[in-house]
């Protein structure tokens, strides 16, 4: 054994153990050791864990917070049942596209993902769910229909989700100032908008609340107007025709009303707004007419009572031609990435058990869920809300709820929820009068109809020429997820 | 045998108390950091840049120069990569300004100065998410701290105001303000940073020219612009570039305010390329929208870092 002898003693000293110090050689050999199982310590846990049954969901924080509570505690429960572990994880609406794409990236994350329609363009990464969205059908009747528009790639003949529900989005008006204005049932056209708002702004000084900015209230806003104003971006079979024939002058005419309507009875904070503004506008008494769901009206009624009863509700605005559509507010599009592997199956029957009880959650949503089956029978057995007497189908349930609203606060009118009735008739996807696919969720993302209107609102340009550049910007978007062969049309 | 279990173990001896290893253990840590968080992403986003990579999948057709192309004759693009030189060269030029001046007046001694440094370092310390959020309110279209403020002291508000008479000043959404505000939150957030650097960068003048200055009877601004500021020179390289690294890197800023609104008018390039790469599904178009200023920032840094050296030298 050779060495020096500071190093021979130094051998000793560590082999008797008697030697507490750290030296050079075993820093090295731990520190390597330590690197060694960091390193592998996560394929390890991870190897352990997909011993289990597990499903893992991830879901947007409901507007209704109440809805959470009781969902987690709906798939606990369903776990425990079915020998499931389950466990679910809620983050912000806005963040669903970022942390898809960044699990899809990874290779792995949650089981069950709900998304908007921005689930299209996951489609390579998703499992077709044509089976349970068949499943469904022929246990429950022929879904709502735009949840199959939202779900379903006419391309490549693929469910690429199941959408379970959604929501509407009505106009919400306060009765005291409309009725000053001598219009107390709210607008029924785009032009009393226009002329009443102005009025009311000009009068009482509260102005109408219709977002011309980079979110998704503004976003629906501007497609409400084009549908009803009889044109749209693209046709039944994907082609683009914002500008194409007689949709030109219609597509200029809607643009036109929007800065018509911005002149005189929006002020610059639309430009400004964010998906909330519109709501807290409402709320604080400094709108008098927004788009949005009934999530306002609940708000409303726990922060400001006074101003929840003055809030009533009118079904899509009609434009000139007498056609009215809306937009879906929020649609519920289950989505399972193809790295959920085994755990698909236990995904949709989970899926199937929350089809089964929806009953609960337009219940527990506050009615701000509907459902996309609403032909399927109300389940039996206990539920959480007082039996509604010849309801048998979610469809009743829902009829029964929106004339007699159990949620409405004790001195309130009766009946305010009553011309939701109709919702389905007048509410449409995204791509309408087509699919939603992952061109229409692109122009969606990066706000390019709100924002055509919004630059003529705001001077900087002509309406034609916004209106050209919009569709050129569209097209380009769709030829790319046409080459990509995602996208039907030409 | 036993002499080859010996040479084995002397071998092994000699391997761990070998001074290269010892380097190598030590360094390996942040080498493995930078490859793996900082240099695979990147070489990756490059990749991303040249492909037409999308969210919904790992495939990354090869398209080359493609996602470029469509970029420069994009208006809203051009309107991006304006705004971002004008957030990033008004922020540099008010920061240093500002900055200088803020240092100016810490080097002096007075009576509570530990509390105005705590003060102007306040807004460093507090994470960029929650300070931004706070200026959010402060910017709020019907709530305004601000617009209260003003509308109490007569200037806004009521017919013949100074500043209109509309109840807000809509910060965030009329006429140029959008693209103001954001400045002004970025200069706050960065100034105490470029105080930081120009203090030290005071400090580190020697007394003796100083005071040699004041005995030639140079007056302030003598010295200062003869003496101090050029002596400062490569320091104010250093806030330079830390001013266009932070902002060009940041998105967290415009993202929370303005979200590149009103119609697209104060994208930045971080924000774009989000909107576009994640939001938007075309992760190849939202990857070149963030590498396009790589070889303009890369050519930058080098130029400054080389007259930052010069000048030492």
């Amino acid at each position: 054994m050779g060495g020096t002898k500071h190093e021979q003693s130094h051998r000793r000293r560590s082999r008797t153990g008697k030697d507490a110090r750290i030296t050079r050689r075993t820093f090295v050999a731990a520190g390597s050791a330590l690197g060694v199982a960091a390193a592998v310590a996560p394929w390890v846990i991870t190897s352990a864990r997909a011993q289990d049954k597990t499903l893992r969901i991830l879901q947007w924080s409901h507007f209704v917070p109440a809805y959470d509570t009781w969902f987690d505690a709906f798939a606990k429960k369903w776990g425990e049942e079915n020998g499931v572990q389950v466990s679910v994880d809620y983050i912000n609406i806005a963040d669903l596209a970022a942390t898809t794409a960044s699990e899809i990236s990874a290779g792995s994350g949650h089981h069950l993902i709900e998304l908007g329609p921005e689930a299209a363009q996951f489609e390579p990464s998703l499992i077709d769910m044509a089976d349970i969205n068949q499943e469904m059908a022929s246990k429950y009747g022929k879904p709502f229909g735009v949840a199959e528009r939202v779900s379903y790639n006419p391309v490549t003949k693929k469910h690429y989700a199941f959408c379970h529900g959604w929501t509407i989005d009505p106009g919400d008006y306060r009765k005291s100032l409309w009725e000053k204005a001598g219009m107390a049932d709210g607008p029924v056209t785009w032009e009393d908008l226009l002329t009443v708002g102005a009025k009311i702004k000009n009068e009482q000084g509260v102005q109408v609340g219709i977002g011309l900015s980079q979110e998704i209230d503004s976003n629906m806003a501007a497609r409400a107007v084009l549908w009803s104003f009889d044109t749209s971006l693209q046709d039944e079979n994907g082609t683009i025709v914002l500008d194409q024939g007689e949709n030109l002058k219609r597509t200029v005419d809607a643009v036109k009303y929007m800065k018509d309507l911005y002149d005189k009875a929006l002020t610059p904070e639309v430009f400004s707004w964010n998906a909330a503004s519109n709501n807290q506008a409402l709320i604080a008494g400094r709108a008098s007419y927004i788009l949005n769901s009934i999530s306002a009206y609940r708000s409303a009624q726990e922060a400001r009572p006074d101003i929840a009863k003055d809030i009533f509700f009118t079904p899509a605005l009609k434009g000139p031609g007498g056609t009215g559509w809306g937009n879906v507010h929020v649609l519920y599009n289950y989505v399972i990435p193809t790295f959920a592997g085994d755990n698909a199956d236990t995904a949709k029957q989970f899926i199937a058990h929350l089809v089964a009880n929806y009953d609960e959650a337009m219940y527990q949503s506050k009615l701000y869920n509907s459902p996309s089956f609403p032909e399927a029978p109300i389940a039996s057995g206990q539920r959480s809300y007082a039996a509604v007497a010849e309801a048998k189908t979610l469809n009743d349930l829902t009829a029964a709820w929106f004339d007699n609203d159990p949620f409405k606060l004790e001195d309130e009118a009766d009946g305010k929820l009553r011309g939701l009735k109709s919702a389905a008739e007048w509410t449409t996807n995204l791509g309408h009068p087509g699919y939603a696919n992952p061109a229409i969720g692109e122009v969606f993302s990066t706000f390019v109809i709100p924002n055509m209107m919004a630059n003529v609102a705001r001077g900087q340009i002509a309406p034609e020429e916004a209106v050209k550049d919009a569709a050129a910007q569209i097209r380009k978007v769709f030829e790319a997820w046409r080459n990509r062969g995602l996208v039907q049309g030409g | 045998m036993a002499t080859e279990v010996l040479e084995e173990y002397g071998t092994r001896q000699r391997l761990l108390n070998s001074d290269r290893l010892l380097a190598g253990v030590l360094i390996a840590p942040a080498i493995i950091y930078i490859v793996a968080l900082m240099g695979v992403p990147f070489v990756l986003s490059i990749y991303y840049s040249l492909s037409d990579v999308t969210t919904g999948g790992t495939d990354a057709p090869f398209v080359g120069l493609a996602n470029f192309r469509a970029l420069i004759g994009d208006p809203t693009f051009q309107q991006t990569l304006y705004n971002t030189f004008l957030l990033s060269g008004m922020t540099l030029v008010v920061v240093l300004v500002l900055g200088t001046i803020q240092a100016e007046l810490l080097i002096r001694s007075f009576r509570g100065k530990w509390l105005v440094r705590f003060l102007i370092l306040l807004p460093w310390t507090a994470p960029v998410s929650l300070s931004v959020i706070g200026w959010l309110w402060m910017f709020d279209s019907i709530f305004s701290p601000i617009d209260w403020s003003l509308r109490e002291a007569g200037l806004l508000g009521h017919p013949g105001a100074l500043l209109g008479p509309a109840t807000n000043l809509y910060w965030l959404g009329s006429g140029g303000l959008p693209m103001a505000s954001i400045i002004l939150v970025n200069v706050w957030r960065i100034l105490p940073l470029g105080t930081v650097i120009v203090l030290a960068g005071l400090n580190s003048i020697p007394r003796e020219v100083e005071e040699q200055a004041l005995i030639d009877g140079a007056g302030y601004f003598r010295r200062l612009f003869q003496i101090t500021l050029p002596m400062m020179l490569p320091i104010f390289g250093i806030a330079v570039l830390f001013t266009f690294v932070f902002t060009f890197t940041d998105m967290v800023l415009v993202y929370i305010l303005t979200r590149g609104g009103p119609a697209n008018s104060t994208h930045v390039l971080t924000t774009l390329a989000f909107f576009t790469g994640v939001q938007g599904g075309s992760l190849g178009q939202g990857a070149a929208v963030a590498l396009f200023m790589f070889p303009v920032l890369t050519a930058l840094s080098a130029i400054v870092l080389m007259l930052i050296r010069r000048r030492e030298v």
